[in-house]
């Protein structure tokens, strides 16, 4: 038997051609499918960009005729108020302090990002330092800065702030009470179970009331505090239930020779945690977690409810003033836009985490 | 810790699993140095005895006595135990979000305080005696089954420990694996180890123990040094067992 000459393999892009066409017009009707979703998305993108870009209205000294007459957006309303959307009632004379404070938030989220940075001092000098510096620029009262009182920040900062105390106070706390709740002891498995199943069954709204209205009157004066702490302790302990139920996934993942090899190295119970099983448990978490993440985020804007002027909350009044009713539309889109962006940084960030964490794993 | 009692001393073992008896009165000593093979069908509770020595299991009733320390609730005995008490399991166990060198050195500088230089040397030696030294700052998961074996072994070697405890090191590994790692416990052995191994590997048993033990519904039925216990069994239960595990 003679030997048949080698097929050439494909070369990457005919085969990826040869793929398109299998996929896309393999059949006479995915073919029309495939023509039919291009024209439609075509369609839109035409429309949209037309209303967004090429009939839009940008000055900010435009008035209503002059938007209602070019046909498209009117981001004039944002050319405007953009300030009172992205500070509410912060004192105008003093939004350069607002700006960068969400700078401050921004660059320490950003620098605990980087893989370079997770070892605890880094991290806990790098958020104590930007803890420090979001909370004077914020607050002042020292430096020559004026006192501007919690109660008075709004917009963008505060959503970033409410965001991130949350995650900093509740992460801990979720991994305490995902320990307790696989504790040995019954009395504490058993006794945190119903802690956690009680928060999950509340709504976030009636925590937020309860940390806001009631929980003052039960309190000694000297431990009331703030409100602005109060309702991030509730929303805090609200993230924590539900992300201690992730984590606890997690454990549930991990196989149990895990622990005994530990054991039998004679690693004490929190050396076993720390470096053995919360490790893991936070791999197999990760999508889940990340999802939280992103729900907390959303959620900020419900303190709304409590009094408190967060990003969405500045937009509505933004717009409601008389002269700019007709534009709520770009407000919506542009205060979505400002969610998209950190949103979408954070899921791209769990995607990055993933495919780095499964890279030590790869079977040869 | 006496290094000159007995490595290991059980006394009148009991344990339960609900209402199955797994280990009924079981006595075994186990002098410094001795290399035991255990053997028997699976459910016998071979097993569950070792495991019991460093308390991943928790007996019932009975005394476990590891060169003098008794194990009972006093926490700081279990843990003076486990110091002392390296173990293999069948599935490695190798921790995999941990390289190869960090798996070796993690309980030295946790437990025993190492410096990390000091661990981070012992460990290359331990690994180089496995013969994977070149695999060092690789992850488990990038490795074989046998080769995850012999880490696993240096790994527990890392904590130079007195007792080593294998629990049916080469069960789950593919035919042409189990020799490496055969090798690397019969230098072990030659080198005055005190062994207590749980495995099917009868060559093995005959090379290098002391003592054969065939356990069978939580009992020690038979001891014997290999070459009695291989070439005349007395007892029914070790012959058919025999017969069967050297049939093929």
């Amino acid at each position: 038997m003679t030997a048949l000459p080698a097929a050439p393999a494909l070369t990457p892009p005919a085969r990826r051609f040869r793929r398109l066409r299998r996929d896309y017009f393999g059949s006479p009707a995915s073919a029309l499918m495939t023509l039919a979703s291009l024209g439609i998305l075509l369609g839109l993108g035409w429309w949209l960009m037309n209303w967004a870009l090429l009939d839009a209205t940008f000055s900010a000294a435009a008035t209503q005729a002059e938007c209602v007459q070019a046909g498209g957006a009117c981001w004039s309303v944002i050319a405007a108020r953009w300030r009172v959307i992205l500070f509410g009632i912060y004192p105008y004379d003093e939004q350069w302090r607002p700006s960068f404070a969400c700078a401050v938030v921004a660059g320490i989220i950003l620098l605990s990002c980087l893989p370079r940075m997770w070892s605890f001092r880094r991290l806990a000098l790098t958020w104590g330092l930007g803890a420090a510096g979001f909370y004077i620029l914020m607050r002042g009262g020292i430096l020559g800065l004026s006192v501007v009182n919690e109660q008075q920040w709004g917009g963008l900062p505060l959503t970033l702030f409410i965001f991130v105390a949350t995650a900093v106070a509740g992460m801990p706390l979720a991994i305490l009470l995902a320990l307790m709740r696989r504790s040995e002891l019954p009395v504490v498995a058993r006794v945190t179970g119903w802690i956690i199943d009680t928060i999950r069954s509340l709504p976030l709204l009636s925590i937020l009331f309860t940390f806001a209205i009631v929980v003052p009157f039960m309190l000694p004066g000297f431990l009331i505090g703030e409100k602005l702490y109060r309702v991030i302790c509730g929303a805090a302990l609200f993230f924590a239930a539900y992300q201690a139920e992730i984590i606890r996934g997690g454990f549930q993942g991990i196989p149990r020779g895990q622990d005994e090899a530990a054991k039998a190295l004679g690693l004490p119970y929190w050396q076993r945690m720390s470096r053995v099983l919360l490790p893991q448990a936070f791999r197999l978490a990760l999508p889940a977690t990340i999802n939280q993440f992103v729900v907390a985020f959303m959620e900020t804007s419900l303190v709304v409810v409590v009094g408190f002027i967060d990003l969405l909350a500045a937009g509505n009044t933004a717009y409601k003033t008389g002269e700019w009713k007709f534009a709520y539309v770009e407000v919506y889109a542009f205060v979505a836009a400002i969610y998209f962006l950190f949103v979408f940084g954070l899921s791209r960030y769990g995607a990055y985490l993933e495919a780095r964490m499964n890279a030590g794993h790869r079977k040869e | 810790m006496d290094l000159t009692a007995p490595a290991i001393a059980i006394r009148d073992l009991n344990k339960f699993y609900g209402t199955f008896h797994a280990l009924c009165g079981l006595s075994l000593t186990v002098r410094k140095g001795e290399r035991v093979v255990v053997c028997g069908p699976s459910g016998s509770g071979k097993s569950t005895m070792i495991r019991c020595i460093n308390q991943l299991e928790e007996h019932d009733s009975g005394e476990i006595r590891v060169f003098g320390t008794l194990l009972d609730d006093n926490l700081a005995s279990i843990d003076a135990v486990r110091r002392e008490v390296g173990m293999v399991f069948q599935h490695f166990n190798l921790f995999p979000h941990m390289t190869v060198l960090e798996n070796c050195t993690l309980a030295p500088i946790l437990v025993r305080k190492t410096p990390r230089a000091v661990a981070e040397a012992l460990a290359l030696k331990f690994l180089e005696k496995v013969r994977i030294l070149d695999q060092a700052s690789k992850f488990p998961g990038q490795l074989s089954g046998g080769q995850q074996q012999r880490v696993a072994i240096a790994r527990a070697l890392c904590m130079q420990p007195e007792i080593l405890l294998f629990d049916e090191p080469t069960s789950a590994l593919d035919p042409e694996m189990i020799a490496e790692v055969l090798d690397v416990m019969v230098t072990l052995a030659n080198e005055g180890m005190t062994m207590i191994c749980v495995t099917h590997e009868m060559g093995f048993a005959r090379k290098v123990a002391d003592r054969v033990i065939f356990m069978d519904k939580g009992e020690i039925v038979e001891e014997a040094a290999p070459a009695a216990f291989f070439e005349a069994p007395r007892n029914e239960r070790t012959r058919l067992f025999l017969s069967e595990v050297l049939a093929h």
